[in-house]
This record gives structure tokens, C-alpha cells and sequence, in this order.
């Protein structure tokens, strides 16, 4: 069968969606599974998960486009290929949760969903169920090829939307296109990242954590806080870093709970390089561009020499942010990533490597404000809590995300396991709990 | 600064916490808080970005306090009172 351009069964990938392609084989090789990550939310009272497989199966199969998978057009541009009608129902694997079983063991079973590969390429969701006792997890495991952290939540929303209502959302109208156009635009975007990016690396390559031997999973650590520790930090991070600069405050607590590690490693030549991924889209948007990746970067560079001094820390990063939106290289990392597409992963995996010395980051960060998931239910049991378990690209490896959920924030360490001890595991939270002031 | 000069700094920020937040000018109250419109970091940086560019005034070092930056209205006065 053939796929025309613009035609219902195809969506062309946009620059930031082939990056993340990219960013999938880099973490397969490296881990033996790619590039995913794991939305659950957390209800009071038990669940049935017969009741949740028929409407999410009904729902589901209105959005073919989840099965879909890579190809190349004729013009090599590469694109979604969305299969007709959907394959056969999701099943969702379901656990007893035990009395009195700690939120450390629920998170250890939690991790085995997101550690697990899909069973091939039309694979990009799988649901897991914890339940007993009066408390739930539903858990979405989700290919980031698929959409982004945003979309997860979006996607659970409208799904909690339609159950409530008893209508159907209806099947979107998913087109993108190829960007074969305006190649100067493109270049000169390209010159302007270029041009950034070697102004951000430094003569050394930047600090990193040596990767683990061996196909190791990921390992999580979750903070969560109640709505008076949120609004404590909300109130530490206006007093230190400025009116709306949590994301600032954030990032500068978590260089620094880092630094910690590394310093007590004894490893100091270089400076820290930290990609922030952030929302494209404004809330309204979410609903219309519900998959695939509609993020972009800042590139922060903390030096080793004022990661201990926090306010030092905490200016040099809102600087950066400020030149960096002034210049729009968020805008520019959009455009000129429409360029790499002709790349194939494994060139393009090389590629990114070149702008930093043969690393690509230190950690990746991200702090995500407002989730998309609107809904104080989900079918029909309350919302406790929804945290993101995001498997961090690797290299590098390791990663620290703020996420809020309402009122609560959850600050997810993620780190491929072996890369830390437990020791610094505890280090690093109780350091960030500390520069947060919440002790 | 006249009332009108107040005015014309008022429904420019408007128009552009509008476009941040991708809603119609017509549905942001000046009084309402930057935050409880939805502002966040980045939205808040690229608001203080287009005050460079159009008043020529740069609010990330000025030492403004939580007032000042609290609702369009306290913003656009400061705004005013710099420029």
C-alpha cells in the first residue's frame, strides 16, 4: 500500500521527534531498553482491572496511530506510519499490593514495566495495575517515540474525559509537514546552534558519570511533597531566585546535590552541561498536538568552580536562560534539527557527540509546572498523586525531574542502576531537600 | 507618566501575556496574579525578554520586588515609573 504525503497514514517527524528516535537507539544500545517512561497515578481505594481493559481497549483502538511505526518516504523524509485499523486489545499486567507494603517495594515493581523493552516496533504503550488495601497504582508505560510527558498525561485526560461523559472524543486528524522548504531559514538556525553550543563546551568534556558494564534498568527515587512543603518551596525559591524562577531554583539545587557526588568521587576537570527540555506548546494547545514530541531545548553549563556557591549558581543559570530565550535557540534548535533527519540514528548518535567532547550531557533535567491531567478521578477513584518515572536518555544516564501535580511536587531521580551507590542515592535526596528547605 | 501613556504599557503586556499563554487578549485581567494566569518560568522570561525589547528596560537585574512583578497592572506602573 502506498503512503502519499499528507495522506491519514502518515505523520512526518518533526527534527525534535527523529532527536528522540535517535535518543531511543543510543539508550537501547546502551541498556537494553530504549528511550521510554512511565506516567502512574495513584488512587485511594482498590481497583478492578476488568472494568479499566474494556473502555481503555475501546479507546485505544480509536487511536491507531499508537501502533504505529518508522519509515522513510520517497523524498527520505522520515514519518509515522499509521496502520489502518488497530491490532488486538491491550492487556494490562495486575499485582496485590500486600498491608503495609512500603512505597520503596511498590516502586521497585513499578520499575519493572518501564525496564521492560516493547515486544516489537508497533509496541508503544503497556499498562500495569497495583492494587490491594485500599490504594492503586495505574501505570501507563509509554514510548517516547510515541509523545512526550505532556501527552501522556493529555492522552490519560481525554481517555478520563470520555468515561465520564460516555461520548467518544472522537479520532483526530494528525497531519505534519515534511519541512522541505525554506532550507536557508534551516541553515542559518543550524549556524546560530552551532555557533551556541561550542560556546557552551569548554576545552574538557563535560562531567559525567561513567556508564554501569552490562544491559542494566533503571533505578527511581521519588520525593514527593504535600501542598504546605510545595508552597514552602514555591516561597524559598521566590526569596533566593526571583518571582516565577522555580525552574532556575530548581536546576541549581539539583547541580548542586550532584556537585556533592562528584566532588566526593574526587572527579573535577570539566564543568557541568545540562540539557532542560521544555514545552513547546501552550496548555491550550495540548489537546490539538496530543502525540509525538512538541519540546525543545536550553542548554545550561553550571562550572565546577561555582557549584558549590549557590547564589552564584542560581545568577549564572537564570543569565543563560534569559540570553537563551532572548536568542530564541529553543526556536533554533527546532529548525535546525529538521536538517539532521537525513541522518540515520547510528550517524547522527556519533554526530551529537562531536559539540561536547564524546558526552553528550551531565544529566538531563526537566521541571514540568501544570500537569495536563485535569481530572481529580480517574475512573471513578480519586487521584492521590501522579508522578513520571522517565527512563533518562543514555549516555547520560541520569536524570532529575520536578513535576507538579496539583498541589504536590515530586522530585524523580532517575539513574541507570549501578551508575550511583545507595549511599550517594541518599545523599543527593537529602541534599536536594536541604537547598530546597524542606529538611 | 499620564494616565494614557499607562494605559497603551497595560494593553501591550496584555497582548503579549496573551500570546504567551495562547489565549484571547480580551480574557486577561490585568489584576490577576502572573501566576494564577498560568506563567510559568519560561513564559515569565520570555514576558521579560519582550519588555527588553519594546520599553528597552531590563527587569531580570532591576531588583524589582513581588509586588511589582505580581499582576500586569503593578508591572506596567513600574514599567511606566522606569521608563
Amino acid at each position: 500500500m502506498f503512503s502519499l504525503p499528507y495522506s491519514r497514514n502518515k505523520r512526518y517527524l518533526t527534527g525534535i521527534d527523529w532527536i528522540v528516535h535517535v535518543l531511543n537507539y543510543m539508550t537501547i544500545k546502551e541498556s537494553g531498553a530504549g528511550f521510554m517512561s512511565q506516567i502512574v497515578i495513584e488512587v485511594s481505594g482498590n481497583v478492578n482491572t476488568s472494568e479499566i481493559e474494556n473502555p481503555l481497549n475501546a479507546f485505544i483502538k480509536k487511536h491507531t496511530i499508537v501502533n504505529g511505526y518508522l519509515s522513510r518516504d520517497i523524498n527520505l523524509a522520515p514519518y509515522w506510519k499509521i496502520p489502518p485499523v488497530k491490532k488486538p486489545g491491550i492487556s494490562i499486567d495486575t499485582a496485590i499490593l500486600k498491608k503495609d507494603e512500603s512505597f520503596d517495594v511498590i516502586l521497585k515493581k513499578l520499575e519493572n514495566g518501564v525496564n521492560t523493552l516493547f515486544k516489537n516496533k508497533r509496541e508503544h504503550l503497556a499498562f500495569h495495575v497495583l492494587t490491594g488495601c485500599g490504594r492503586s497504582y495505574i501505570a501507563m508505560t509509554f514510548d517516547h517515540l510515541l509523545f512526550d510527558a505532556r501527552n501522556a498525561e493529555a492522552f490519560l485526560n481525554m481517555f478520563q474525559k470520555d468515561w465520564e461523559s460516555g461520548e467518544s472524543s472522537g479520532q483526530m486528524t494528525i497531519t505534519e509537514p515534511a519541512h522541505l522548504s525554506m532550507w536557508m531559514d534551516k541553515f542559518k538556525a543550524g549556524q546560530r546552534v552551532n555557533r551556541a553550543f561550542f560556546k557552551i563546551a569548554g576545552k574538557e568534556p563535560p562531567l559525567v558519570f561513567p556508564l554501569p558494564s552490562g544491559k542494566n534498568g533503571f533505578k527511581f527515587r521519588i520525593l514527593s511533597f504535600g501542598r504546605k512543603e510545595t508552597e514552602a518551596i514555591a516561597e524559598n525559591a521566590f526569596n533566593e531566585a526571583g518571582y516565577l524562577m522555580l525552574m532556575p531554583y530548581a536546576l541549581a539545587a539539583s547541580v548542586c546535590a550532584l556537585h556533592g557526588i562528584f566532588k566526593g568521587r574526587g572527579i573535577s576537570s570539566g564543568d557541568y552541561v545540562i540539557p532542560v527540555s521544555i514545552d513547546t506548546r501552550k496548555q491550550e494547545e495540548i489537546t490539538k498536538q496530543l502525540f509525538f514530541n512538541h519540546v525543545s531545548f536550553l542548554i545550561f553549563k553550571a562550572e565546577a568552580s561555582v557549584a558549590s556557591d549557590f547564589q552564584a549558581l542560581l545568577k549564572s543559570i537564570k543569565e543563560q536562560m534569559y540570553t537563551q530565550v532572548r536568542s530564541d535557540l529553543p526556536g533554533d534548535i527546532c529548525k535546525a534539527s529538521l536538517l539532521m533527519r537525513i541522518a540515520p540514528a547510528s550517524l547522527l548518535g556519533r554526530l551529537l557527540k562531536i559539540y561536547f567532547k564524546g558526552e553528550i550531557a551531565s544529566f538531563c533535567f526537566s521541571y514540568v509546572g501544570r500537569t495536563a491531567y485535569t481530572s481529580p478521578h480517574f475512573m471513578g477513584n480519586k487521584i492521590t498523586n501522579i508522578f513520571h518515572m522517565p527512563r533518562t536518555p543514555v549516555p547520560p544516564g541520569i536524570g532529575i525531574f520536578f513535576q507538579q501535580s496539583n498541589e504536590k511536587l515530586n522530585v524523580i531521580l532517575s539513574y541507570l542502576d549501578g551508575m550511583l551507590s545507595a549511599d550517594e542515592e541518599e545523599i543527593i535526596l537529602t541534599s536536594l531537600k536541604s537547598r530546597l528547605g524542606v529538611e | 507618566m499620564d494616565k494614557e501613556s499607562h494605559k497603551v504599557i497595560e494593553e501591550s503586556l496584555i497582548r503579549e501575556v496573551a500570546a504567551i499563554l495562547s489565549r484571547d487578549p480580551g480574557l486577561i485581567e490585568p489584576e490577576i496574579p502572573l501566576h494564577e494566569m498560568g506563567l510559568d518560568s519560561l513564559g515569565f522570561v520570555e514576558l521579560l525578554v519582550t519588555i527588553e525589547k519594546k520599553f528597552k528596560i531590563k527587569l531580570m537585574e532591576s531588583g524589582l520586588t513581588r509586588s511589582d512583578f505580581r499582576t500586569i497592572r503593578s508591572l506596567s506602573a513600574k514599567i511606566g515609573a522606569l521608563g
